[in-house]
């Protein structure tokens, strides 16, 4: 490929902001200067299906309704352990209004159902068992009550520390591995089954020598935390309508990857990816649960084809705790040394965490990247139980870490006597997080901090600080199409969906400026198959893998429109700008035509072009992974009752870079997400299960915690701009970071309201009251 | 260990008691009373009152200003009446138990969860719901704000987000940052829009005052 | 829900005639046969969504104008029909003027939604919120079961005093308030008969009826709630310890209501909300009370007199020390 030179603006404005030069690809668009020299790009532009949402035009896949439709439903186990005996569905076939049913079977080949399959094994309650189609909800939540089914029940185990014991019933008898499929979840292979636990898994692999490490240090901390299982809790269930037609077959899904739940759904059925077409036009927050066709999609599959009905299933709110997915649990055991000025000598993780019937209950990568130690070593062990399976959550696994190891950092911090933002600039490399510590401590006035349990009121106040490191994921198979029409039209196409993150809005804003246009001007058409495969909205990656595509498409069809133009203007097409809503010629001012009649004017009807994302100029650091990272700082201030033990956040300050902000108000609602997310995993949330019937207990939205109004804390945003110079936008994704250092910062500063640290989430009143008690 | 499934107390019993004396002319409130012998001072109470059998009933409901009829059956919820036959799907069930206000509207003005009104309670009162709230295309105070603060982000909470804001306009023209987290306070939002929720209904009530 | 039919009664004599069945007994009848009684719905309408109550039929007596309305009278106290919305008490000047606790426990209930929605009558009716009970995949001792899943289970939010054999903690924040003022609940019956029951007697511990919690009969019907007048110098609290401030069930809460002359109490009645199975009457703190000066010590021996007899679960001993830290400051703030 033909390579050209370009001046990128490079490093971070108002602290080292200066120019780099990159090698990249001849057809790359010119460099973009850093925000304030641009038009749309970088302005807070109103979302624009704000209006849809704000008037409930906005149709969601629970919404769909169409011709002839029918409604699904699933029959679950009640049991967490069973074998099926038998299934008797004739009652259900009769009953009036249900017109199929589909009982789940396993067969040699996945879509093959010619002969009998055999029952799945349930391990745990709520597994779907079957599903009916009838003509309404009421009907067939009557038809799965007549499915008739036997079980052997068995001894079955839904906790974390029970599995663990040599006597506990076991989930597997023999190892599993775990596929990934579109949306992530894959598990390292090969790992060895000990009982119900697996692993270890042992991250990037050890670092160093530990024992010579410690053997170096100063100070050794020890210490074990624990977290708690969580579901996402998404308003809108998982869910999807399937119209199934003898040619091809439209899925209306709720989900973060459009392209995942085709590939998934083609692959289960055996059919061509071309002949799958999945819409999300609108979806009600997945937070990482969404990416997957699910056993939903696959069962409404499966009762559209027979049927030859679209068939709408959507969970309900129970089924969405207990079936939905959650984030693992976790026991994280650690043993740092130090040396006396901070620096980090050695650290050793052990993790333990159930995903129910999955794997995936990691702690993440933070404890191994986020600070300079030369000796490091992790295992992380998932433990099977008859629960749930777990599925990818806002920052999987590094939120659970980010705990364990912003807690003990904290800690360190007191006993070397240091500041922890002094120690943070003494262990972390971290440019990004420097300047973010920096402006997050002045704008939170860190320096008021006062020693540990200072205050003498009964209500204490404290204020805590941790940080959050995030990769710069990019997916690559990133594509958007832009056409321009002749009666004045500019739309971008992708398959890449809008979860409420402004995927739509921002794209608008890239092609705009691009153009030179306004993004009202520009019609955004995603999360439909039918257009050029995008991004899954999971991993933040969908700001970085999509946007410099659109960017791409947008200038390669600024490119075809000039050649038209040139002409008729008298100029050389490479003399040509398209700003201000005109095509202008640089080099003669008079020269110029509005790009609206310059479309009016066009040979075609319409024209197009595509853009896929490049790789990162001058290569990614690894795989599609690239250099810097998405790095967080945010400061929390407390109150802690400790009368009563309740505890209030009353502010927090978070730090963020997100590269090139390309909409700060949108950016600003992500990380109020993501805080908000935070403070309820610190404070509040908690999935129980009762240990003697292996049933979830609070599988409602009352009794299952969530912050609402009067828990939402004054949130301030700091947006750090950041420019690497690395892709024609330089922007990248928000969503993670947003809510990795949340609840790790209300822990710490919980200590230093009361001078007792508190390493097990939720912090309960219970816990606080415990811990003062103790004290 | 075995276990069935049908266990005795989900038995389909068939044609039951009360269906034969249904198709007898009487209803179940019928027989309760013949039973108990007052019949002659009963069949006032029966006029009295509103029967409506199992099979449902067709009714009329004012949404929006507008005059609909739906076939309802006592079972079916406001919301699933609004959603379901009246196509109005902006009213959103999340909980569908009264906990999280995804499904507010007004009835007569005030808010309710729609997932915890049944339909046959609504008789001749006025619903608005979320599509009724701009009039004659012109947007609410409230919407607009939504809008322009960025107060929606998935957006399935913001029907009735926007329907507890919008209320507390009609009733406290200046409200403070703790009304409004008092009005919302039953809205649940799992994105997180809050702190923009309460600038835009703050902002709303300056526009409106 | 399953299919049932509907009567929309328009007197209390129709409601009463038509219905056969409590919610709470329905929890033990054989499916579509009953005919239950239900008025905001709140709390009925999730009964019959979790299949827990399966109702062959459903009396509406939302609509009776006898039971709305409420009155307040310096000499006779205030009568609050059983269908008044807690947002109409919420809103009740008088109420707030003269009945504080009552306002502040309906201001903290649920949501604005609810509270439009939800009938005073109901209120006082509803069932417990353990989550067992309202589990259909647990079948406990108030339905017709063999066990309490929550007294070696996930009991943090269970009863910690009167928790004998099943140790639910009732749900009403309202009736925690009216207790403490001496409220008693009017109940007519089917041939019309009136009756007031005080409102200790109308709620009842597991240990004389393991399936109701209240007294009240299928035939019988909450009418109104009459709270006696008060005299000049009575004052009152009611403070709400819940881990959400917006949307949740308390986790301990009290009302106080005392004579208070300068900082001193006389004839104070401390009623504990989310202790036990009924809303509870706390004798030991109202003793350390009575006559003493509201202050930090007084305060601190009452609150540790209201939990001499808890006898806390393995996970909700914590509770001890909220109470004592809410007793406590309902003492102290009173005033």
């Amino acid at each position: 490929m033909e390579e050209k030179k370009l001046k990128l603006p490079y490093g971070i404005p108002g602290h080292n902001l200066t120019e780099i030069e990159r090698v990249v690809p001849a057809d790359e668009p010119p460099a973009w200067p850093i925000n304030d020299k641009l038009k749309v790009v970088g302005k807070s532009v109103r979302r624009t299906d704000a209006l849809a949402k704000v008037t409930g035009a906005a149709k969601y896949t629970a919404d769909i309704q169409l011709s002839g439709m029918l409604i699904g439903k699933f029959l679950r186990a009640p049991h967490p352990n069973a074998t099926i005996r038998s299934i008797d569905t004739s009652a259900a076939e009769r009953h009036p209004g249900v017109y199929g049913v589909h009982v789940i079977t396993h067969h040699k080949h996945d879509g093959d159902e010619s002969g009998p399959g055999e029952f799945p094994e349930i391990k745990y309650a709520g597994q779907p068992v079957a599903g009916v189609a009838a003509v309404d909800m009421p009907t067939a939540i009557e038809a799965v009550k007549l499915i008739k089914v036997i079980y052997d029940t068995k001894p079955f185990v839904v906790d974390l520390e029970e599995a663990q014991k040599p006597e506990s019933p076991l989930v597997y008898d023999a190892p599993v591995d775990q596929q990934e499929t579109d949306g992530g979840g894959g598990s390292e292979s090969g790992l060895g089954l000990n009982g119900n636990v697996r692993g270890p898994s042992r991250g990037g692999g050890p670092r160093g020598d530990l024992e010579k490490g410690f053997a170096g240090a100063d100070i050794i901390l020890e210490n074990t935390y624990r977290t708690q299982v969580h579901t996402h809790s998404s308003l809108e269930t998982h869910g999807c309508v399937v119209d199934w037609k003898p040619d091809n077959i439209t899925i209306y899904a709720s989900t973060q990857s459009t392209k995942g739940v085709r590939n998934e759904f083609a692959n289960h059925f055996n059919l061509n990816k071309s002949q799958v077409r999945v819409i999300c036009e609108f979806m009600g927050g997945g937070f990482g649960s969404k990416h997957s066709a699910g056993d939903f999609g696959l069962m409404a599959g499966h009762l559209s084809k027979k049927t030859g009905r679209p068939v709408k299933l959507m969970l309900d709110r129970q089924e969405e705790h207990i079936s939905g997915g959650n984030r693992p649990n976790s026991i994280q055991y650690y043993k740092l040394g130090a040396k006396k000025n901070g620096e980090l000598v050695a650290m050793y993780q052990r993790s333990h965490g159930t995903g129910g019937v999955s794997l995936g209950a990691g702690v993440g990568h933070i404890a191994e990247a986020m600070y300079t130690c030369p000796n490091f070593t992790t295992e992380q062990y998932d433990v099977l139980t008859h629960a749930s399976p777990g599925a990818a959550w806002r920052a999987p696994g590094n939120v659970q870490g980010a705990f364990g190891l912003e807690s003990l950092i904290d800690e360190l911090a007191e006993k070397l006597g240091m500041d922890p933002l002094k120690l943070r600039d003494k262990i972390d490399p971290s440019e990004i997080r420097k300047v973010e510590r920096k402006r997050g401590a002045e704008k939170f006035n860190w320096a008021r901090r006062k020693k540990a349990n200072s205050d003498t009121g009964t209500v204490k106040k404290g204020l805590g600080m941790a940080q959050g490191h995030w990769p710069r994921i990019v997916h690559i198979d990133s594509t958007a199409e832009v056409r321009a029409y002749r009666d004045g039209g500019v739309e971008v196409r992708s398959s890449v969906q809008d979860i409420g993150t402004g995927t739509k809005t921002i794209m608008a804003q890239v092609v705009a400026e691009e153009l030179g246009l306004q993004a009202e001007d520009i019609t955004v058409s995603i999360g439909d198959t039918a257009f050029p495969d995008g991004p899954s909205s999971g991993g933040s990656i969908a700001t970085g893998s999509i946007t410099p595509a659109a960017r791409s498409a947008a200038y390669q069809l600024k490119l075809k429109l000039f050649d038209q133009v040139a002409k008729n203007l008298g100029a050389d097409a490479s003399d040509l700008v398209a700003e201000n809503g005109q095509i202008v010629s640089k080099k003669d001012a008079a020269k110029k035509v509005p790009f609206k009649e310059a479309l009016r004017k066009m040979r075609y009807e319409q024209i197009s072009a595509s853009g896929s994302r490049a790789d990162d100029y001058e290569g990614f650091a690894y795989g599609t992974i690239a250099h810097g990272e998405l790095g967080s700082v945010q400061f929390a201030e407390v109150s802690v009752d400790t009368e009563t033990g309740f505890i209030q956040v009353d502010k927090i300050v978070a730090a963020h870079s997100c590269g090139r902000p390309l909409n700060p108000k949108q950016i600003e609602s992500q990380i109020n997400g993501g805080v908000i997310q935070g403070i309820a995993y610190a404070l509040y949330e908690d999935r129980i299960m009762d240990k003697a019937t292996g049933q979830q207990v609070n599988k409602n939205l009352h009794q299952y915690k969530l912050p609402m109004s009067f828990e939402t804390p004054e949130i301030e945003n700091i947006i750090v701009e950041e420019y690497p110079a690395r892709s024609n936008t330089d922007a990248y994704g928000i969503g993670e970071p947003a809510n990795i250092s949340t609840a790790v910062a209300v822990a710490n500063a919980v200590y230093n309201a009361i001078g007792v640290r508190i390493k097990e989430l939720p912090i309960t009143p219970a816990k606080v009251l415990a811990a003062l008690n103790k004290a | 260990m075995k276990e069935d499934n049908t266990n005795e107390s989900q038995k389909n019993t068939g044609i039951s008691r009360r269906g034969f004396l249904k198709g007898a002319g009487l209803t179940t409130a019928g027989t309760v009373m013949l039973q108990s012998g007052l019949l002659g001072k009963d069949k006032e109470t029966i006029a009295a009152g509103e029967e409506v059998g199992i099979e449902g009933v067709v009714i009329r409901l004012k949404v929006n200003g507008k005059m609909h009829s739906a076939l309802v059956e006592p079972r079916d919820t406001l919301a699933y009446t609004l959603r379901e036959k009246l196509g109005l799907t902006g009213t959103k069930v999340v909980c569908d138990r009264g906990s999280c206000s995804a499904c507010t509207v007004w009835v007569d003005n005030i808010p309710v969860n729609s997932c915890s009104t049944l339909a046959l309670e609504v008789g001749d009162s006025e619903v608005t719901t979320v599509e009724g709230l701009a009039k004659d295309g012109k947007l609410h105070p409230v919407q607009e704000a939504f809008i322009e603060h960025d107060a929606s982000m998935c957006g399935f909470c913001t029907p009735g987000m926007v329907m507890s804001a919008a209320h507390l306009l009609e009733t406290n023209k200046n409200p403070s940052l703790a009304d409004v987290k008092n009005a919302t306070r039953g809205n649940l939002c799992r994105c997180g829009t809050y702190p923009h929720v309460f600038k835009a209904t703050l902002e709303a009530a300056k526009k409106m005052s | 829900m399953n299919k049932f039919s509907w009567y929309d009664a328009k007197t209390v004599d129709e409601a009463l005639r038509q219905a056969d069945t409590t919610v709470s007994a329905a929890l033990t009848r054989d499916p579509g046969v009953a005919t239950i009684i239900k008025s905001g719905g709140t709390d009925v309408l999730d009964f019959i969504k979790e299949g827990l109550v399966v109702p062959a039929r459903v009396v509406n007596i939302r609509n009776i104008k006898d039971l709305n309305g409420i009155t307040y009278d310096p000499k006779k106290g205030l009568r609050i029909g059983a269908n008044a919305t807690l947002s109409e008490m919420e809103g009740h000047a008088d109420i707030k003027a003269n009945y504080l606790a009552i306002h502040q426990a309906t201001a903290a209930a649920a949501t604005p939604q609810l509270r439009n929605m939800a009938t005073l009558g109901g209120n006082l009716a509803q069932r417990t919120r353990c989550w067992y009970f309202r589990s259909i995949d647990h079948k406990c001792l108030r339905k017709d079961g063999d066990r309490c899943f929550a007294r070696h289970g996930e009991n943090q939010y269970h009863s910690i005093m009167r928790n004998g054999s099943c140790v639910s903690v009732h749900s009403s924040s309202v009736a925690t308030a009216l207790m403490a003022f001496g409220a008693r609940v009017e109940i007519v019956d089917k041939n019309g008969e009136k009756k007031e029951v005080e409102m200790d007697k109308f709620f009842i511990e597991p240990l004389q009826n393991i399936r109701n919690e209240t007294i009240l009969k299928e035939s019988e019907l909450i009418t109104a709630v009459i709270v006696p007048p008060v005299k000049s110098k009575v004052k009152s609290i009611y403070v709400k310890g819940s881990t959400k401030s917006s949307h949740d069930w308390p986790i301990a809460d009290v009302a106080l209501v005392a004579e208070i002359s300068g900082s001193k109490c006389k004839n104070p009645v401390v009623v504990l909300g989310a202790a036990a199975p009924v809303p509870l009457k706390s004798t030991e703190a109202a003793a350390a009370l009575e006559g003493m000066e509201l202050n930090e010590a007084n305060a601190k021996a009452a609150a540790e007199a209201a939990m001499a007899q808890a006898t806390p679960l393995e996970k909700n001993g914590y509770k001890v020390d909220l109470f004592k830290a809410i007793v406590k400051r309902a003492v102290l703030q009173i005033v």
